[in-house]
């Protein structure tokens, strides 16, 4: 996402990454109990694994996230007027790549005086799904969190 | 729910279904082609800013939601 965020931010394409709860929380990064502890993690979040996009902490509630549906690792796309264009209940940066395609060829239609009505679409989209790499990262977060997800899903 | 429970329920302890299944509510989410509502948001600096004043400021923008974990 680091690499779409960078590709598209000339074409007036702004990224950020909303820091939310402990999706798997570990003897690491255990679940939040202070504001103090979200900046921490999320902190790491950058350094740690390299998220070079702006990092908003939510509320430690999660006023925002839960507004939005709670889900783990979602990502929607907003426009100007703060309306809500594109929204995946999982992150894919193709999938976030092909949307932006299509949404900044919208602009340019419109600058051409193309006249054009929204409407709705519904799509499934695919994903890589890496196990392996998936089960390190939640080694990093502490072995409690591996063992949690494999009762939680095998 | 009151507040110390929603922090306590939203910020689970073990990633068990019982604690993560309910929050995971994505069709009920805000629809497409309207307004959202505002959220405060802050930065790693810990100055306050807004989920709209972020997203005024570009053309598009691409929210991802997530943690370190």
């Amino acid at each position: 996402m680091n690499a779409v965020a960078d590709k598209y931010a000339a074409h007036g394409v702004g990224s950020v990454f909303i820091y939310t709860n402990e999706a798997h929380p570990g003897e690491y990064y255990p679940h939040l109990t202070s504001m103090e502890q979200k900046f921490r993690h999320a902190r790491d979040l950058r350094d740690v694994l390299g998220v070079k996009r702006p990092i908003l902490v939510d509320s430690l509630d999660g006023a925002c996230h839960r507004a939005f549906g709670s889900m783990p690792n979602m990502t929607w796309i907003f426009n100007k007027a703060a309306v809500p264009v594109y929204k995946s209940d999982w992150t894919d940066a193709n999938s976030v790549a092909n949307a932006l395609d299509y949404f900044l060829d919208v602009l340019k239609r419109r600058r051409s005086k193309e006249r054009l009505a929204p409407f709705r679409v519904e799509r499934l989209d695919y994903r890589n799904q890496d196990r392996e790499q998936f089960y390190a990262g939640l080694a990093r977060n502490g072995e409690k969190a591996v063992r949690e997800f494999r009762a939680a899903f095998g | 729910m009151d507040r110390d429970e929603l922090l306590v329920r939203y910020n689970y302890d073990s990633f068990v279904p019982e604690k993560f299944g309910p929050w995971l509510r994505f069709d009920e989410s805000p629809p497409l082609g309207a307004k959202i509502p505002d959220f405060p948001l802050w930065t790693l600096d810990g100055d306050e800013t807004s989920l709209i004043e972020i997203i005024a400021q570009n053309a598009y923008t691409v929210a991802e939601f997530g943690s370190f974990t």
